[in-house]
């Protein structure tokens, strides 16, 4: 005896239209803007950093942002290594003035400004050496941590393709903007609260120019 | 509520920025009070007062007086070009001037040694044509100077600030010295004088900044 089971089929329900799922643009429009927002991360910091860094320019003991300066004279009238050197052999003072400082670099160039006053020049380094008042003065740099390539990157020093990484990072930022504005619904949304702010947004350069500007 | 919150909020930090007043020094007020030979005050307005001057970055170039080369060309009968040793040849000055940053700082008294530049202009021997004078620096950098400025007698080709050879940061081994107008004029690790008939603005000129940049006039942005 067969199975019932496997003879009777259930009645066939009558087919009903399935309910077409509205497009939805807002949900699409959240995703965007959170991915594009995880890209920005990095750069955002970056050129927030330097951005702070240039704007107090004027701040920084040496006016520059990205390096450090110095500059210092050291007496050496009593350095008999140095000033003792045979005169007309600027290699040996050069040699004497490197022992001296503890530089292990080997000089880039030996220049003999005048009878008393040579320079000796390494990469990041100059020693200019006054024979006639027995100083010194060695002056050079070091990058400051970070912000030397904060800096490099933000002022586009590097141009090529950074340009391009550049350009395309301050598209993003519009889009982040732009996208912002209709993420959401409703009175905390861009017809509500986020028109306001949005308002203030743009007055603050506004007012800014007209109380302050050109 | 927070319509009123949100407006207050805006209107103090937008005018926050116009509240910022610097407390003057007692040699500031007297720099202030002190006139020039041209009856201009000594310390142009909105100026204040550092002991030395600052290196304010810039694409630093080459320090090396052994390849250092100077060209003197364009609208110029002559032109030439002539190496570190050539320059230390010429007749040296050595020259106290006040210079004038447009960040707002001013250094009094600043010691300077170098070349005028109407010394070189002598030797080149500009063109009836020649208008305005494009310092040509490392890594494309230029500025421009209306001649009749640039040949004036406190304009130096500057090898030594305060007695020492220029710091690499300073422009070594030859800046330009501008000293009445904002510093950008003169520019740092020079490799050329170009004398033109037809104004070109520079670096910063063409970034927003003053073409003349006259600091008792507040030339600071175009």
């Amino acid at each position: 005896m067969a199975d019932v089971s496997e003879t009777v089929k259930p009645a066939a329900r009558p087919s009903k239209p399935r309910p077409q799922r509205k497009f939805s643009w807002r949900p699409w429009l959240r995703a965007i803007h959170r991915d594009v927002g995880y890209v920005a991360v990095g750069l955002t910091f970056i050129y927030a950093l330097s951005g702070i860094a240039v704007n107090h320019i004027t701040d920084w003991s040496d006016g520059d942002p990205s390096f450090k300066t110095y500059s210092r004279s050291i007496d050496v009238r009593g350095d008999t290594s140095i000033l003792g050197a045979s005169a007309g052999d600027d290699g040996a003072i050069a040699e004497a003035l490197r022992k001296r400082f503890g530089i292990r670099e080997t000089p880039r160039e030996v220049y003999r400004v005048s009878p008393d006053e040579l320079d000796v020049l390494f990469d990041k380094r100059t020693l200019h050496l006054d024979a006639a008042k027995g100083v010194v003065v060695d002056e050079g740099q070091e990058p400051r941590f970070i912000l030397r390539f904060a800096n490099w990157l933000h002022l586009n020093r590097g141009k090529k393709a950074w340009t391009y990484a550049a350009d395309a990072y301050a598209g993003a930022l519009m889009l982040l903007a732009a996208s912002g504005m209709f993420m959401i619904a409703g009175k905390k949304g861009f017809l509500g609260r986020g028109a306001v702010l949005v308002l203030v947004g743009i007055l603050i350069p506004v007012l800014y120019i007209h109380f302050a500007g050109p | 509520m927070f319509v009123r919150s949100a407006m207050l909020g805006t209107t103090v930090i937008a005018l926050g920025g116009g509240t910022y007043v610097l407390a003057s020094t007692e040699e500031e007020k007297k720099a202030r009070a002190t006139v020039r030979p041209d009856n201009r005050p000594r310390l142009p307005p909105n100026q204040y007062l550092l002991t030395k001057i600052r290196p304010m970055g810039g694409t630093e170039g080459d320090p090396s007086p052994g390849s250092f080369r100077l060209r003197v060309h364009g609208e110029v009968e002559q032109p030439f070009s002539i190496d570190f040793a050539e320059l230390l040849a010429m007749p040296q000055v050595e020259q106290t001037c006040d210079v004038h940053c447009v960040t707002k700082w001013t250094v009094l008294d600043s010691h300077w040694t170098g070349v005028r530049l109407a010394d070189l202009a002598r030797r080149a021997k500009p063109k009836s044509s020649a208008r305005h004078v494009i310092f040509e620096a490392n890594a494309g950098y230029t500025a421009n100077v209306p001649v009749r400025e640039a040949l004036a007698p406190n304009v130096l080709i500057a090898h030594k600030y305060e007695g020492v050879p220029l710091a690499r940061t300073h422009g070594a081994p030859v800046r330009a010295l501008v000293p009445d107008l904002y510093f950008w004029k003169s520019a740092k690790w020079l490799t050329g004088i170009r004398f033109v008939a037809v104004d070109k603005p520079g670096y910063w000129e063409t970034r927003g900044y003053h073409n003349h940049a006259d600091p008792w006039k507040e030339e600071r942005y175009g």
